[in-house]
Formats: C-alpha cells, sequence, structure tokens
C-alpha cells in the first residue's frame, strides 16, 4: 500500500515538472499567440489590434503571475481555454483523445497479430529463409517513413483499387462501417513500422529464453517441442516484448502526427502540432500534460501486467 | 567476447566508407541548381536523373549520407556517453542520483518527441546542430535504463563486494568491474539507437524540423520527392532504398554484437550426425548395460576452427550400479552428460561414437522417439536449479508436466502424482510447497523438487550433474541420501557428475576421471581412491582437504582450453612424473588390470 | 454502447470493398468542399486566414461585396452613393438575419462601429480610421462620414472583412449573419456543415440545400480525396497536383494568377539599407525558375509592383522595371561599394514548401553574382514574430493585395506605417506614402492613373518590396460542379462569395 502510495506521489511529481518545462518552453520559444493569430494566410495583423489580444489573453502579465494562476487552474482541474476560439481545452482534448487510442490500439492489435508470430516462426528457424526474408522485411518497414508508407497506401488501396476512402473521419456512432473503413489505413500504417520493431524483439527474446536452463530442464522432461514453445518460451519471452510494446505506445500517444496528417485523421498528435504552430499555450500545455498522465498510466499499467506475468515481480 | 561476424561489419564499413568518400568521387555538385533540367531522367552527368530543382540525385544521394550518417552516428554515441555515466552514476551511487537519474529519464520519456523536437527546434533554429541534441536526449532513456539495470544485477554480485571491501574507490570499481559487464548491452542499444536516429533524422527533416536545406540528406530527400511522387516515383525510391539498407546493415550488425557478447549467443545450427555415422553405427552393444558410451567425440565448430571438448570417451553404467564422472570444470564431463540425453547445445555435434541407452542408440534416434526417451528412460537433474526451472510456473505443473509428457493422464491425477512425489523426496508440507514459485523456496528444497521431478517416471538411468555443487553442506549430505535411498529402491543407474571427490567417496561404485575432453583413469572407487593409476587422480586426491589435517595441495596451472591441448599427454604441462614419451604421440588408455583403465604411461611407476 | 452483431459483421466485411463507391454517389443537393485548413475562429471581423474567409463568406454578407467580374456590388445595402467629398450614403435592402429580425441601419452602425473600437482586433481597424462619423438616418438608411476623402471606402467595405452582424449576437458562433448559409454543425478540426439560409435576400439563391466542408490539412490528402471522390470540391490546389487534375476527365481545374512572392528588406540595419544593394537583388534573380521550382510552372513572372494586367493601373513602362540583368546589378554593387559581394541571411520559413523553394532559388542566382545567402528556416510561427520584429536582413514574403486597386497595396509598400511582418522593416518611404494618400482621396480616374504611374516609378528605384512572381491560386471540382468563379490577383481568397451560385450540372 505504502509502495503503491509512494508510486503515485511520485508519478504526481512527474507531471508537475513535466507541466513546468512545457510552461516554461513553449513561452520560451519565439512567436506570440496573439500575433499568429492575427496573421493567417500571410496577411499583416495591425499591431494595435495584435497588443489588443495579447491583453485579452492574459499575456501582459508577468511570467510568474501567469505560471502561478497556471498551476492553480491545473490543480483544479481546469485545462484552461483555448488562446484561439476560447473554446475549453479540456473539451477538445475529451474530442481527439478517444481518435488516438483508437488508432493506436487498432495498430497494436494489428501489429502483434504480425509481429509476435512472424518473430516467434523466425526465432524457430533462425538463419533459415523465413528469418532472412522476414529481416529484410523488417528492416524495410523501419526504414520507409510512415509518411511515404501512407502515402503509398492511399496511393494503392484509395485511389488505384478504391477500396478504401482517402481519408477522414466520421463517428462510430454515425458510421460505423465507414468509420471502420477509414480507420483501417491510417492503424495499417503505423502497425507496420511497429510491427517490424516488435518482430525484431520477439526473435531475440525467444532466442534468448529458449538458450535458458529451464528450457533444457523442460527437453529433458521429455516435453514436446510445442508445448515448451508455448508454456516455457513464450511466458518467459513476453516480459521484454511487453515493456517494448509499452514504450512504443507511449510515445505514440503524441507521435502519430505524420499519419493523422496523410490520412486527415484528427487525433491529438496534429492538435499538439497545430496548438505549438499557433503557440495555443494552454492547448500546448493541456495535451502534454494529458499525454504524460497517461504515459504514466501506461507505465502503472506494464508494472502490474508484469506482476501478472512474472511471479518474482510480485514478491518484490 | 567471441569472434564478432564479418559480414555487418563490412557492409555498415562499406556504407561508411563510400560516405567518407564521397568529396573524391567527383560528383557533381549537389547543390547546384538547374531548373531546366528538373526532374531529368538518368545522364551520364547525374546516374540516376535530377530533383525537382534540377540537382543530381545520386550526387545527393551520397552527399546525404554523410549528413545523416553523421546525425545519427554522433547523436548514438553521445547518448551512449552520456546514458552510459548517468546510468553508472545512478546505480551505483544510489539515494538522490539515483532517483534524480531514474526520474529525469521518466520526465523525458513523458514528453511527446515530436514536442521536444519542435521546442528544441524551435529555440535553437532547426539544423544539423539542433538535431544532434534532440536525438540525444531522445535516446538518452534507452541507455541511461539499460546501464543501471546491469549495475543493479552486478553491484551485489561477489567480486564487486569483495573490490569494496579491498577499499577500492567508487570510480574504480564502476569503471574496472561494472563497466565490462554492461558493454554488451550497452553496444547492442547503441547500434540499434544509430538505426533509429537514421530513421529520425528523415522524418524530422520532413516536418522542417531536422537540416536545413539546401543541403541534401536522405530525409529531405524523402519529403521532397513526396510532393513529385506522381511526376517522379523514382525521387522517392532512392533514399528510401539507401535507408533501407543501411538500417539492414545495423541491425545485422546489431545482431553479430548481441552474440558477440552474449555467452548464450550461438552462431550455428544444430548439425547432423555425418552420413557415414548414420550408415554405420557404432558396434551393437552386449544387453544389459543401463547406458554404453562407446567412443565418444564431440565436435564444436568455432570462427577459429573445429575444437573437440570431448575426445573418445566411452562408458558402460549398469543398472544399480552408480558411476561418477570426475574432472575440473573444462574437462567434457558435462557435455557427455548432455550428449547422453541427446541435449547437446546447438552449437555442438557428435562428430563419432554411440550412446546407447537402455539398448537403444540416443544419437541416431528420431527426435520424436528421443522425446519419449527422455523423461521416462533416463532423467537428468541439473546443477542450478533456480536456474533451471521455469520462474514464472508453479512446481507442482512443473513436475506434472514431466508425468504427462509421458502418459496421457488426467492433469488432476498428475498434480496429485506431483504432490506425492514431493512428498518422497522429503519436502515438508509438500500440498502447500507444490503452489509454491521456485523463487519461493530454498537451494536445497528447489533441487528437491528437481529431483522429483526427474524420478517422476521411474526412469532406468538418472543423470545428475553437479546435482549438490550449488548447495551448502549439510543439504548437500541430505540430497546425496535422497539419491542414494532412491537408486537403492528402484534399482535406476546414476551417472553422478561431480568435481568434487569425497562426494564421490559417499556415493559411487565405480569413478571416471575426465581431464580435458578424455577419460584419464577409470575404475572401482575404492581401488582408485586407494592406489590412483594416473598422476591427475592423484593430484585431485591430493588437492581435497584432509581429515587429518594436513594441508591439501592445489594443482598448479590449469586445464588447458580444447582449442590449445598439447601435443601427447593433455595433463604432461603439470604432471610432476612428466618424461619425454608424455610429449609426443598418441596415449591410448590401458586396461592394467581388469576394470581398471589409466591413459598414463608411467602407470607402473606411479604404483 | 453500439455493438454488431456477427451476421452485421459478414454483412459489413461483404460490402467494405465497395464503401468508397456507395459514399461516393452524392446527394446532389449538397457540396462537400475540402477545405485547407480548420478555421482557427470564426470572429466575423478578424483576419483568420483564408479558410476562415470562405466559411465567413458563407455566413456573412457586408453592406458590398464584389460581384463574379470583381466589381463592387450591392449585398446588404442595395444603393450607395457619394454624399459630397467626405460623406457615402447606403440604402438597405429587405435582408433578414438567420435570427429572422430584419437588417437595420442600428445594425450596420453596431458593426461598423465593433470594427473601429479601440479594443478591437479587427483587420480593417486600421483603414477605419478614416471614419469620422456612421449616421443612421432611418432603419434602412446609413450614412459614413470620413475624416478625409476617400475613394477606396466601398472597396473595403465589399471585403468580407466588414460584415454585418445583429447587434450583440457575438455570443454565437461566428455571430448571426445574414450571409447565404447558415451553420448546422461543425467538429474542430474536422468538418463544417452548413444549410442554405431560406430567407436570403437575393432570391432563389444559394442554389445548393448543403454544404458540407471537411478539412484537409494535407495537400496531397486534399487531392486524393478529390480525386477518390470523397468531396466534389476543393480549395488551394497543390501546384504539382494541378497537370494530373487537368488531364483528369472528370475534373475541373480553375486556377488564376492571385498572390505573390516578393522579397521584403530591413532597411534599418544590414547591407539593405542601401537601396542600389536591394535594386541589385531585384536585377539578380531569374523569376521564371522559382515560377518553375516553386509552383511548377504554374504562375507568372513579376518584375514589377504587383498590378495585374487587366488593371488600368498596369503600365507596361514599368511592369519590368526590375528585369533579370546581372551585369545592371554587378554595377550597382559595385558602385555601392561591394563590387565582389556580401554575405547576408534570408529569412524564410521550412513549413511551406513554396516559401523554401522561392528562398533556396534565390540563394542560389544572388550567389551567381557573389552574394553569399545563408538561409534562416523556422517555423512559420517563429518566422512571423521575427518578422515582427525586423529580426532579419531580408525575407521571402506570399502576400495578396487587398484588392486589384494599387491601394491595395498599401501595406506591403508604405513604409511610413508601423513596423510589420508584411512590409519591409524600417524602410520609410515617404514619397511612396504621399502618392499613396493622395491616390486615395482622388476620385478623377485620370488622375489617380497619374498618381500611380508616380508611384510606380518610385517604387522601382526605391524597391521597398522586389517583387518575384505571381502564383496561381486553384480550386478543382468534379466537372458537373458549376457556378463557382476564382476571382484574380488581390480578390483570390473572397472567391467564397460565388459560392452561393454554385450547383451541380
Amino acid at each position: 500500500m505504502l509502495y503503491v502510495l509512494k508510486r503515485i506521489g511520485v508519478s504526481l511529481l512527474l507531471v508537475w515538472v513535466v507541466a513546468t518545462i512545457v510552461f516554461l518552453a513553449i513561452r520560451l520559444v519565439p512567436g506570440n499567440p496573439a500575433e499568429i493569430l492575427l496573421s493567417q494566410g500571410g496577411v499583416a495583423p495591425p499591431p494595435g489590434a495584435v497588443a489588443q489580444l495579447r491583453a485579452q489573453l492574459g499575456l501582459n502579465q508577468p511570467l510568474g503571475v501567469q505560471y502561478v494562476e497556471d498551476m492553480r487552474r491545473l490543480l483544479m482541474g481546469n485545462l484552461g481555454t483555448s488562446m484561439q476560439d476560447q473554446s475549453p481545452v479540456a473539451d477538445e482534448i475529451l474530442r481527439r483523445l478517444p481518435r488516438t487510442l483508437e488508432l493506436i490500439v487498432a495498430a497494436a492489435i494489428l501489429s502483434v497479430l504480425v509481429g509476435l508470430p512472424s518473430g516467434l516462426l523466425a526465432a524457430i528457424w533462425r538463419g533459415g529463409m523465413f528469418d532472412r526474408v522476414a529481416s529484410w522485411l523488417a528492416a524495410v518497414a523501419l526504414a520507409v517513413p510512415v509518411f511515404v508508407v501512407g502515402t503509398l497506401m492511399i496511393e494503392i488501396f484509395a485511389l488505384g483499387l478504391h477500396w478504401a476512402p482517402a481519408g477522414g473521419y466520421v463517428s462510430f456512432a454515425r458510421h460505423p462501417l465507414r468509420h471502420l473503413a477509414l480507420l483501417a489505413m491510417p492503424a495499417t500504417t503505423i502497425a507496420v513500422g511497429l510491427a517490424a520493431i516488435l518482430f525484431r524483439m520477439t526473435r531475440a527474446s525467444v532466442l534468448d529464453v529458449s538458450m535458458r536452463d529451464y528450457i533444457r530442464t523442460a527437453r529433458a522432461k521429455g516435453v514436446a517441442p510445442r508445448r515448451i514453445l508455448a508454456r516455457h518460451v513464450l511466458r518467459n519471452a513476453l516480459m521484454p516484448i511487453v515493456t517494448v510494446l509499452a514504450l512504443n505506445l507511449g510515445s505514440l500517444l503524441g507521435g502519430t502526427v505524420l499519419v493523422e496528417y496523410v490520412f486527415n485523421w484528427p487525433g491529438l498528435s496534429g492538435l499538439l502540432v497545430s496548438a505549438v504552430n499557433a503557440r495555443d499555450y494552454p492547448e500546448v500545455q493541456g495535451v502534454v500534460l494529458v499525454i504524460s498522465v497517461l504515459f504514466v498510466a501506461l507505465n502503472l499499467a506494464v508494472d502490474l501486467l508484469y506482476a501478472v506475468l512474472d511471479p518474482r515481480v510480485r514478491q518484490g | 567476447m567471441r569472434r564478432l561476424r564479418l559480414g555487418p561489419v563490412v557492409a555498415v564499413g562499406a556504407i561508411a566508407t563510400v560516405a567518407l568518400l564521397t568529396p573524391f568521387l567527383g560528383l557533381a555538385n549537389p547543390l547546384h541548381m538547374d531548373i531546366a533540367h528538373r526532374l531529368a531522367p538518368p545522364s551520364p552527368a547525374h546516374p540516376l536523373g535530377t530533383d525537382a530543382y534540377g540537382r543530381g540525385v545520386l550526387s545527393r544521394l551520397l552527399w546525404g549520407a554523410r549528413v545523416s550518417l553523421m546525425v545519427a552516428s554522433s547523436s548514438s554515441l553521445l547518448a551512449c556517453v552520456f546514458g552510459t555515466a548517468l546510468g553508472l552514476a545512478g546505480g551505483f551511487l544510489r539515494g538522490p542520483v539515483e532517483f534524480l537519474a531514474l526520474r529525469g529519464m521518466d520526465v523525458v520519456l513523458c514528453f511527446p518527441p515530436l514536442l521536444l523536437a519542435l521546442l528544441v527546434v524551435t529555440l535553437l533554429g532547426p539544423g544539423a546542430g539542433t538535431l544532434i541534441p534532440v536525438l540525444v536526449v531522445l535516446y538518452l532513456p534507452g541507455f541511461v535504463r539499460v546501464v543501471y539495470a546491469g549495475v543493479i544485477s552486478v553491484r551485489t554480485q561477489d567480486y564487486v563486494e569483495a573490490m569494496r571491501s579491498l577499499g577500492a574507490g567508487r570510480m574504480r570499481i564502476m569503471l574496472r568491474t561494472i563497466l565490462p559487464n554492461v558493454g554488451g548491452p550497452v553496444l547492442v542499444q547503441l547500434s540499434l539507437a544509430a538505426a533509429s536516429a537514421v530513421v529520425l533524422e528523415s522524418g524530422l527533416s520532413f516536418l522542417g524540423l531536422g537540416v536545413v536545406p539546401p543541403t541534401p540528406s536522405w530525409g529531405l530527400m524523402i519529403g521532397a520527392a513526396r510532393a513529385t511522387m506522381a511526376q517522379a516515383p523514382l525521387l522517392l525510391l532512392w533514399p528510401c532504398l539507401a535507408l533501407s539498407v543501411t538500417i539492414l546493415a545495423l541491425n545485422a550488425l546489431c545482431d553479430a554484437l548481441r552474440d558477440a557478447v552474449d555467452p548464450h549467443g550461438m552462431t550455428r545450427r544444430a548439425h547432423r550426425a555425418g552420413i557415414l555415422e548414420r550408415l554405420a553405427p557404432g558396434l551393437l552393444p552386449a544387453r544389459g548395460p543401463a547406458l554404453q558410451v562407446v567412443g565418444l567425440t564431440i565436435a564444436i565448430d568455432t570462427p577459429a576452427g573445429t575444437i573437440h571438448p570431448v575426445r573418445d570417451v566411452s562408458l558402460t553404467v549398469m543398472p544399480h550400479e552408480t558411476l561418477a564422472l570426475v574432472g575440473e570444470s573444462g574437462s567434457g564431463k558435462s557435455l557427455t552428460g548432455l550428449a547422453t540425453m541427446g541435449l547437446l547445445p546447438s552449437i555442438a555435434r557428435v562428430e563419432r561414437g554411440a550412446v546407447w541407452v537402455e539398448g537403444r542408440d540416443v544419437l541416431r534416434l528420431d527426435e520424436a522417439v528421443l522425446r519419449r526417451l527422455r523423461g521416462e528412460m533416463v532423467a537428468m537433474i541439473f546443477q542450478d536449479p533456480l536456474s533451471s526451472l521455469n520462474p514464472v510456473q508453479r512446481i507442482a505443473p512443473q513436475i506434472a508436466e514431466a508425468i504427462q509428457a509421458h502418459s496421457a493422464g488426467a492433469g488432476k491425477a498428475a498434480k496429485r502424482r506431483a504432490v506425492e512425489l514431493l512428498r518422497h523426496v522429503g519436502i515438508p508440507d509438500p500440498e502447500r510447497r507444490a503452489h509454491n514459485f521456485p523463487h519461493e523456496m530454498s537451494g536445497g528444497m528447489r533441487q528437491r523438487a528437481m529431483i522429483a521431478m526427474a524420478i517422476a517416471n521411474h526412469p532406468r538411468l538418472l543423470i545428475a550433474d553437479e546435482p549438490t555443487t550449488a548447495l551448502d553442506v549439510t543439504i548437500q549430505a541430505q540430497v546425496l541420501e535422497l539419491l542414494a535411498g532412491l537408486r537403492h529402491e528402484s534399482g535406476m543407474a546414476l551417472v553422478f557428475i561431480t568435481h568434487s571427490l569425497p562426494v564421490v567417496a559417499e556415493i559411487a561404485d565405480r569413478v571416471s576421471v575426465m581431464y580435458a575432453g578424455e577419460i584419464v583413469e577409470q575404475g572401482r572407487v575404492t581401488e582408485v581412491f586407494a592406489r590412483p593409476l594416473h598422476p591427475y587422480t592423484a593430484a585431485l586426491l591430493a588437492s581435497v582437504p584432509r581429515e587429518d589435517g594436513s594441508l591439501p595441495e592445489p594443482i598448479p596451472g590449469t586445464v588447458p582450453p580444447p582449442s590449445a591441448l598439447p601435443p601427447g599427454c593433455a595433463f604432461a604441462p603439470r604432471c610432476r612424473h612428466v618424461a619425454a614419451a608424455c610429449r609426443t604421440g598418441v596415449l591410448p588408455l590401458m586396461e592394467v588390470e581388469p576394470g581398471r583403465l589409466t591413459r598414463c604411461c608411467r602407470w607402473s611407476d606411479l604404483a | 454502447m453500439f455493438s454488431l452483431s456477427r451476421r452485421e459483421w459478414l454483412i459489413g466485411a461483404a460490402v467494405l470493398p465497395t464503401l468508397a463507391q456507395t459514399a461516393r454517389a452524392a446527394a446532389p443537393d449538397t457540396l462537400r468542399f475540402g477545405l485547407s485548413s480548420y478555421p482557427p475562429s470564426l470572429q466575423p471581423w478578424a483576419n483568420t486566414g483564408t479558410a476562415a474567409l470562405t466559411v465567413k463568406t458563407l455566413l456573412h454578407r457586408g453592406l458590398l461585396m464584389f460581384d463574379t467580374s470583381g466589381q463592387v456590388a450591392g449585398a446588404l445595402a442595395t444603393k450607395w452613393a457619394r454624399d459630397g467629398n467626405t460623406g457615402w450614403h447606403f440604402t438597405l435592402g429587405d435582408a433578414v438575419f438567420h435570427n429572422g429580425a430584419p437588417v437595420t441601419s442600428a445594425d450596420v452602425k453596431w458593426s461598423l462601429e465593433q470594427i473601429m473600437a479601440p479594443t478591437s482586433t479587427a483587420y480593417l481597424r486600421g483603414q477605419f480610421e478614416v471614419i469620422a462619423s456612421i449616421e443612421t438616418p432611418d432603419a434602412k438608411t446609413v450614412r459614413i462620414v470620413t475624416k478625409q476623402p476617400i475613394v477606396t471606402l466601398p472597396l473595403m467595405l465589399a471585403t468580407p472583412f466588414a460584415p454585418i452582424i445583429a447587434r450583440d449576437s457575438l455570443n454565437a458562433v461566428g455571430g448571426i449573419g445574414a450571409g447565404p448559409y447558415t451553420l448546422t454543425s461543425h467538429e474542430q478540426g474536422v468538418s463544417l456543415s452548413f444549410a442554405a439560409f431560406p430567407k436570403f435576400y437575393q432570391p432563389g439563391h444559394p442554389k445548393l440545400k448543403h454544404i458540407h466542408m471537411p478539412v484537409y490539412a494535407d495537400e496531397n490528402a486534399r487531392v486524393a480525396a478529390l480525386q477518390s471522390g470523397d468531396v466534389d470540391m476543393i480549395e488551394y490546389v497543390p501546384w504539382q497536383s494541378m497537370t494530373s487534375i487537368e488531364k483528369n476527365p472528370k475534373l475541373h481545374l480553375s486556377a488564376v494568377d492571385g498572390p505573390y512572392m516578393a522579397l521584403a528588406f530591413n532597411g534599418g540595419t544590414g547591407p539593405f539599407k542601401d537601396e542600389r544593394l536591394r535594386q541589385a537583388v531585384a536585377h539578380a534573380i531569374r523569376r521564371q525558375d522559382i515560377v518553375a521550382a516553386a509552383f511548377y510552372g504554374r504562375g507568372t513572372v513579376l518584375e514589377g509592383l504587383p498590378i495585374t494586367k487587366t488593371s488600368p493601373f498596369y503600365d507596361p513602362k514599368y511592369a519590368h522595371g526590375w528585369n533579370y540583368d546581372p551585369k545592371l546589378a554587378k554595377k550597382l554593387m559595385a558602385e555601392a561599394g561591394v563590387p565582389n559581394g556580401f554575405n547576408c541571411t534570408l529569412l524564410s520559413t521550412a513549413q511551406y514548401g513554396m516559401h523554401l523553394a522561392t528562398a533556396q532559388v534565390v540563394q542560389q542566382h544572388l550567389g551567381e553574382i557573389g552574394i553569399k545567402v545563408k538561409l534562416d528556416l523556422p517555423d512559420w510561427a517563429t518566422r512571423v514574430a521575427m518578422g515582427n520584429r525586423g529580426q532579419y536582413e531580408f525575407c521571402v514574403q506570399g502576400q495578396t493585395a487587398d484588392n486589384n486597386d494599387p491601394d491595395g497595396l498599401s501595406a506591403y509598400i508604405d513604409g511610413t506605417l508601423p513596423p510589420d511582418n508584411s512590409r519591409s522593416y524600417h524602410l520609410p518611404t515617404p514619397e511612396i506614402h504621399k502618392l499613396l494618400v493622395e491616390g486615395r482621396a482622388e476620385f478623377d480616374p485620370a488622375k489617380r492613373r497619374a498618381i500611380y504611374d508616380e508611384l510606380q516609378r518610385v517604387a522601382i528605384k526605391v524597391v521597398p518590396l522586389a517583387s518575384l512572381c505571381w502564383r496561381e491560386q486553384g480550386y478543382a471540382m468534379k466537372k458537373n460542379v458549376r457556378g463557382f468563379t476564382n476571382m484574380p490577383g488581390g480578390l483570390n481568397f473572397y472567391s467564397g462569395y460565388s459560392l452561393e451560385n454554385v450547383y451541380f450540372a
């Protein structure tokens, strides 16, 4: 119990540090929200209008006052309002977050379905034809940037074969099938790279575990190879795979921007980038805060999963 | 560290060389625009055509390699240096340093990488000089974690504690003992980071957060080519191809590094026995023995050539009998035991000889048949019960698995039997213990569980590979007693592999002494101990602490590695009785008395 | 919670490949228009970008507007006339706001005063300082009195920056206007939907019942959406895709020269304090290379002030005043005391391809006459901030005149105005300022022509900005989309006005 409390305490500290760094960093960066809001499309903002907007947005106050004000607001659970259209930041994040999560989860499922079995097979047939071909493919998948994969997929599946729409977003409630059709391509695009990472990790981990003494013990017992694989190798190989998957999913929380861009998927990363471009301070802070809270929660979940997977962790 | 495979090194080296030599290749200026000839097809001046500004694609590709690889290598190297330092400091100094190092990395991980890049680039302005710190920060947590984990695992180990008690300074301990131990994983992490940095450079440059145009880089080329994909699809292909090949080479290098630094890393697939051997198996042995090993020679192929860690070993063990296989570590006794089970590691192969278990040639059996034999006819107990038990499975199912592998019985019956077996090997409160995980038991208890597992199917032959080495003396005696009792009641044959002579005296009927891959002496325990016929046996006996209190005499020198065997008698360099004849020719194993064999040509002088 | 039965899944799997097609068979009364960005704000009088402007032309109307020929036309005001040297008279028609209330002179006065208010963030606030008072003799009449005579007042009022909003209705999204469409739903960052306003003042307009505007920020995604039939029409067609769209038998491209690219200078510090070096730069650039590299040939070389060929103020004498002449450039450099060139930094941005490409070509060409240019390519936001603060030696500009009158260039060439990222920094141009003021107050067309001729002559010498090229601004649509007009020059971004005419053939 004490351990859990301590962990939560450290996590809160972590989130606070991140919030503070973001607060300072975004204000340190040149460019100010009022100016940008009024300079859309390369037209000149009248200086008076900029000064007015700055005052309205409370940007004329000293940094310390702004910081205290911000932190107090955050403590009350209020993420503030966007500097662009004065709408609550929390609303916008709540709208966007499920879309990004959906994308990440779909990509994770796809990549696990592909990466895990292929990594396992490559480890079993190490040095064989499958291993070689799969390793090549994984290298290519890692090397081709997602925006290229995405563009190629649109060219082939949307414009060439007409299997799917070229991009966009429709909510599930309104149009379930079209929603899934729109989800398929961006999720696959992310899954390509993720599957390659999982493939490499699975292959390495399975190879590592299969050299362990207890695998030899199982063989000495006369246990069938398939059962050894399922009961002994996979179970133990899963830990590092879960770690890598979790780390990657965590970084995807704010890192799907290119895919969102190419497929016109209105997710959280896109919001973050447009918020930074507009220097919309509350929005940037809100998004980063949510991402870091999720990341911390993800880490906690992974630790719990560890405890399920590995009884040794449960004890210590 | 093993030898590194050359292929990946050559590939990475070749890529780096091309990048380094680019200025001397006489290529077109990668910055020179010729807009009249934009998107031109290949020509002698521009073998891969020109881009949207009429610049040579090949030239930009190679110059771009310099930039991309420079960014990747310097950022991963810097991250490696800083990350290792932080991880070392955190793991070894502990306290606030540890907290700061680990939580600091958590903060970095909490930051979306893109935001980090956006902020740093807008602060410092884009360019390779900005890209490197961004990538360093991004890769830092990986190195810190790897090094920290490595330090944690070694800092409690005996030799570190020993150095600490000797008063070595912290810095010295870190540099001398810990760093070499975490070197392997760090190297692997380094090549991983370098590979991923090449990709990230391209992504960030695509977003305008990386290298500044018109400087060529692969990421910029890919980003620019996407706009003209419809007009000139090849512009996209070349940088992607270059990137893929580089990643592939770096991945291969990473694999090779892992194999080279990882003691488990195996480079070759298992070899099957040669055709000749399959056609002409060893002589059919007489009926009767539980185990008969005939002329067993085991080979391992290494990059430096083939070595033979076990040479021409022959053994016979009758039912009810206990044979002790004795020798220092590296003498080949464990490999002999594993060969008997058909469980040689994949790098080792049987070159000659046969192993008969209950009348069946183990080495020439189909794997499926062999599997049915293992655990039922012949079972094995290993030296370290902790690492030999599956850490994430409870004890009972691990034992039940041995039963179920050889009978179609229901799981419940097998579990009940497992509890009975635990009781049988003397584990108190077996019902409760059956639900324990291996790490929840004491060393002695784990070894008893291992034994329970081995005897689950009443094997005819039990091979025990140093089963008591990891245990303290009292437990050791209990385990030996248990084994002796089991053998007595079931009539199984026991091969007891050990380096401890007192244990041999206690348990074995006969003893085979191995040295550097060969049997040097064999006979009844009482006779061999009373009157050794090989100087090595004599030396071994002299090195044991005596009851009369006289000082043990250690054997000078070490066992020669199988790659550097001296000609003649392998023990000659350490032998007090060495003569000229010992240093030449092949020395045969001679039966000097019925049941007494020795490989020493001066045996008569010894007796 | 929505859940699908297994059966539905199977059906779904079977129809999935055809889904894209079925979705494409659009209802003929809905126009699906792919926007290039989601309007950051619909604040009615602020300038928050082209996409916002298009949306605002659907929701709002001002007193005046531009018709499809680019002429000022009546909107909420049916008649307007000068009333003395400084007075303007507007007679309102029978338009009603989306809330059903009639548009009255009080609404007009309130709206225009919002623009003029000292706390206003309106785009026209500065230009409206010329207004002395707004009088409302009756509910249908508005009289605007200006401090000086001003010929361009109708042009200002015809832009979408001066919409009339129902009094005190700013709490509604974008305010309650009297435009052809009403906003029915919007999803931040995703799309906006509009329905025809049944009581729109123009009978028979708008022609289509609905407009749906999904946002496609990535240009390739936008083009793909049109090609795959996800939308009927897109704005901001990327130049590299124009040819393939023209070749596509199902699609129609409408592209006209609209915005222009130019270089602005820092007149306060650095080498470009010297007008001879500004001239040298203007003469050293082969502008067709920029048209080719940045716009894939989709643009026109511009060697004088950005005044369109069709304008009555276009003067061929000065239209090529900054022709490519490297010898002259070298001579000017020698006169300025730097015959062998000098080092300088060009500010642009890596965020927009056309700014980046323009900068790269300029760097190359100036290098040819010995000027070593270093590129500074921060993100757009930083670029704007640096522009406003004059943290550059010279910079790439992409801009559009406010209208096609030469006065529409004031904001870009009048260095006497306060410093601003849209024009050269600390580069006083008293002569140009004087001429612009004169031109604004002159009602006689012939005299105005003479004034702007002189302005062009002075500008060629002073180089308040070095024009580079016009760039085409393209809208692409399915062949059966009719009635849309892509307006040229400074009016290009007001093309949304013609969406009320759009119908399906």
